[in-house]
């Protein structure tokens, strides 16, 4: 394989991370809004922060071998549309993103509470885990990835 | 960066490939640590067993027939490796799914057996590996 192949599986690697990673979650968070007892939303929770790990490993390799796939390629350039829109949505899928995951991971912490004191159904912790801007901000951080995905393979104005 | 130059009209199966394949990815490994962790907490095996039809089975599925409408519309001269690759992963995988799906059902309906469980934690850790294989076959193109 030539540089610039090798330099694509390591970008494509990283947009696998990211959006197996979502998904990795995304069921994981489902599943837990489905339990009642605090443990086992609590176990879900946790291994969601593996999905977590693979977002951020991803996230940094889509951005390292992008930016260097640019500066090397003739035919790609930084003023392109498309590159500089993916660039916007990559900080705003982190953004939106981190921002839904500090509030997930405030509703595990007391999920591991509840667990702590006598592991009995909560009606706060339901509530927490359907509120619909921590559900809108993870899987709007999701959606925005998948916008990324697009850019990716049509590259308006290019 | 997928691809530079490419005719348009293969991007929406293209598109489509790559969801499903990702999505297939991130799916397997949920599935795999479900079943890895069952022992500790055995009802997480109606987890596995829902996730395997519920998300990994429809992924394959949007992964293999928008691969094959890449395929329909791309000629590619001789048979590459790299193909061979993501045909093979493809369609065993199938075989693989379905094993998988038989044994997690049989997980959540037999309880007191634990082969079944350990069954589809054995093929979705290979279905895994397998998958990441084919992604760099298919982005990296050894040989072409």
């Amino acid at each position: 394989m030539d540089r610039y192949h090798w330099l694509l599986v390591f970008h494509v690697l990283g947009a696998f991370l990211v959006l197996g990673g979502a998904v990795f979650g995304g069921i994981l968070n489902f599943f837990a809004m489905q339990r009642e007892r605090p443990s086992e939303v609590v176990v879900l929770y946790r291994m969601v922060r593996i999905a977590v790990s693979s977002i951020a490993v991803g996230m940094t390799l889509t951005l390292v071998f992008g930016l260097w796939l640019i500066g090397d390629l003739d035919f790609v350039k930084w003023s392109d549309a498309w590159v500089i829109i993916a660039l916007i949505l990559w900080v705003v899928a982190n953004a939106i993103g981190g921002v839904g995951g500090k509030r997930e991971k405030a509703t595990r912490e007391l999920a591991e509470q509840l667990a702590a004191a006598g592991d009995a159904p909560s009606a706060e912790l339901r509530a927490r885990m359907r509120d619909p801007l921590t559900l809108a901000l993870s899987w709007g951080s999701g959606l925005v990835v998948i916008a990324i995905l697009a850019l990716m393979i049509w590259k308006p104005g290019s | 960066m997928l691809a530079i130059i490419r005719p348009d009209a293969w991007n929406f199966p293209l598109f489509l490939h790559v969801l499903g394949a990702t999505a297939l990815t991130g799916a397997t490994a949920a599935v795999f640590v479900g079943a890895v962790s069952e022992r500790q907490w055995p009802w997480l095996r109606t987890v596995v067993a829902r996730t395997l039809l519920l998300v990994v089975f429809p992924a394959w599925l949007l992964m293999r027939l928008a691969g094959q409408w890449i395929d329909s519309k791309e000629d590619i001269p001789g048979d590459p490796g790299w193909l061979g690759v993501g045909f093979l992963v493809g369609d065993a995988g199938l075989v693989l799914l379905i094993l998988a799906m038989i044994f997690g059902a049989v997980a959540v309906r037999r309880p007191q057996r634990s082969w079944p469980i350990r069954a589809v934690a054995i093929i979705t850790g290979i279905y895994f590996v397998a998958l990441i294989v084919a992604m760099v076959a298919m982005t990296g193109k050894p040989g072409a």
